[in-house]
């Protein structure tokens, strides 16, 4: 037991002293683009806190003012339109970085030994980015956000119909205490504000403790790389006001309702999936991508040397895009798309495993046939 | 794994330490779900909604085979704010189907003693809770519900919603109300409700998902109803 532990701390303090959660100066390849991600992590999500300071001065919590005060902090106070676009397309950014910075280490192997710490942290902010996203845009009281938070609250409650386990109470449980009570209310909101706000408090004191300690750089670009960044969201802000939508309605479900864009493929597979199942795949799915690096048992990190994996992270991105392109271009047709997509999901799978295990057998040749070469070369070089 | 005495003395303390932390953070989870009693954390009966009779509309009303109005169901609800009670408003379709059915579902709930030819439906949709709209013209549903085309059978007003495109059939033979497309697990759940002369009064509503936006009275500033 005390061993285990030993080895755990060791395991630990090893991924720790590479740990890379910003400046990924431990990753390396400094003259690539794709790895300024981590400082853009740094940078949009800075953005967000600052500004979402700013509209706090102006956001009223409750029902009856959520939707007026920000209509207000949009079209009346000066350069409200600038805080409020940071904050929402700076939390896009957000997102978008981290999204982007998982696909790179995910098709450049970088999440294998020492870097497991690092993909699991990186794995589990986008876990938060995406809890706070849902929390925020409930905040703005609006049809989309009423409905997203509608549909997402009550996919717990499906949790008590799992077969075998029984009805313990506890998806209800989970429900209850986000809602603040049995629906969506004042209780709702109260909750979201505070889980809003408090995730990014929480996660800005760790982290400052980390810095504190390691002495790592948070930010690693140059004045004019974040000057640039800063102007660019300025700009899309100025371009693309922030809307605020339609008052949240509870005795009408508009038609069609969206949720946001970093939902729209879940909101896709909720369509195809008996509930149950919908709400326990975004689980599995987490928790795919947090023991990914102890699932990949492999050394080699080029992404056509590990071609199951390689695949199963092709496929994973097609559906994110594939499932987005569906709802957005409303062309699915519910009652005859899933066993479509079954088909698809199954057959890349074996022809994943079957590549597999070609390129295994022919590495396994290939290193007997070396080993055969040397044997035969040794002797002879011997005499 | 080897029984030391070490080991046992600190499994003993261990247990009445762990079982202190227990107690002292029990009341934090009284904090979040603050229900009637220290261990009813998993239960939801104290915070079932109520609401009694109610006349929400006139038989009058409906005069012919596939008539219909929208009405809302009032009920009060445990809220965790400091009104602690809120009212909500439980939206629901009264139809008058061209033939007498019994108005009983495969959950056993049962809306009318004896038959009726008119059934009124909470609109909160069974899957996720959005709600569901009554359609007439059942080409509306492929056109804006997800592109399900109704068999012949199915060929009259049905019940779509815009969310996740469940479709349901007010007539389905055996279980009014039934679900004939998309992901939902269960038929729409039923109101119970008398008819007292022409009054249609609702009793009460099978136990499910509500849900509440704004307080009764608030306007939304933008036509959005």
């Amino acid at each position: 037991m005390e061993a285990v532990l030993a080895n755990l701390k060791e395991w630990f303090q090893d991924r720790k002293q590479h740990l890379d959660l910003f400046d990924e100066t431990k990753t390396g390849k400094q003259d690539n683009p794709l790895y300024i991600l981590g400082d853009l992590v740094w940078l949009s999500w800075m953005a967000v806190i600052v500004s979402g300071i700013v509209l706090m001065l102006w956001y009223i919590p409750t029902t009856t003012g959520a939707y007026r005060s920000i209509q207000h902090i949009t079209l009346d106070l000066p350069f409200g339109w600038l805080v409020r676009g940071v904050h929402k397309y700076g939390g896009d950014m957000l997102i978008t970085v981290i999204t982007l910075r998982i696909y790179r280490m995910y098709f450049a192997g970088e999440y294998k030994k020492p870097g497991e710490l690092s993909w699991m942290i990186l794995f589990l902010s986008l876990v938060l980015a995406m809890v706070s996203g849902v929390t925020g845009y409930t905040l703005e009281w609006n049809q989309r956000a009423f409905w997203a938070a509608k549909v997402i609250l009550t996919v717990p409650t499906y949790y008590d119909q799992i077969p075998l386990v029984g009805n313990l109470g506890l998806g209800h449980a989970i429900a209850y205490i986000f809602l603040g009570g049995p629906a969506l209310g004042q209780g709702t909101l109260t909750r979201f504000y505070a889980i809003h706000f408090g995730i990014s408090i929480i996660a800005v004191i760790i982290i400052e403790m980390f810095v504190y300690r390691t002495r790592r750089r948070r930010l690693n670009l140059s004045a004019f790389a974040i000057v640039l960044v800063l102007v660019f969201l300025a700009f899309v802000s100025f371009m693309n006001l922030a809307d605020v939508g339609d008052w949240a309605n509870n005795n009408r479900t508009p038609l069609p309702v969206l949720s946001d864009w970093y939902f729209l493929a879940l909101y896709q597979v909720v369509k195809y999936m008996p509930p149950l199942w919908a709400g326990v795949a975004p689980a599995l799915l987490i928790g795919y991508g947090m023991l990914v690096p102890f699932l990949d048992r492999t050394k080699e990190t080029r992404a056509t040397e590990r071609p199951f994996f390689f695949v199963i992270g092709l496929l994973a991105l097609a559906y994110w895009i594939g499932f987005s392109a569906l709802i957005l271009l409303n062309i699915a047709v519910i009652s005859r798309d899933p066993p479509i997509i079954w088909g698809i999901t199954v057959v890349v799978c074996l022809l994943a495993f079957v590549w597999e295990m070609g390129y295994r057998r022919r590495k396994a040749q290939r290193a007997a046939a070396q080993a055969a070469a040397r044997a035969a070369a040794r002797p002879a070089g011997a005499a | 794994m080897k029984l030391e005495r070490r080991g046992v003395i600190k499994t003993l303390v261990a247990i009445p330490v762990i079982g202190a932390i227990i107690a002292l953070l029990s009341p934090l989870f009284r904090f979040l779900k603050p229900n009637d009693g220290a261990w009813n954390i998993f239960t939801i009966k104290p915070d079932l909604p109520a609401g009694g009779a109610q006349v929400v509309g006139r038989v009058s009303q409906l005069a012919k085979p596939w008539d219909s109005f929208y009405f809302t169901y009032v009920q009060k609800f445990v809220q965790y704010d400091p009104e602690g009670e809120e009212a909500s408003n439980v939206p629901g379709v009264a139809i008058r189907l061209p033939q007498k059915v019994n108005f009983t579902n495969t959950e056993g709930f049962v809306g009318f003693q004896g038959e009726t030819d008119i059934v009124l439906f909470s609109r909160i949709c069974p899957h996720l809770g959005c709600i569901f709209n009554y359609v007439s013209d059942y080409h509306e549903v492929t056109a804006g519900y997800g592109g399900m085309e109704p068999p012949a059978s199915e060929h009259h007003a049905l019940m779509a919603c815009p969310c996740h495109f469940s479709i349901y059939d007010p007539t389905y033979p055996g279980d009014p109300g039934n679900v004939i497309s998309g992901p939902a697990p269960r038929g729409a759940r039923y109101f119970q409700f008398e008819i007292q002369g022409d009054n249609i009064v609702v009793t009460g509503a099978e136990v499910g998902a509500i849900a509440k936006a704004r307080p009764n009275g608030a306007q939304a500033p933008r036509g959005d109803a």
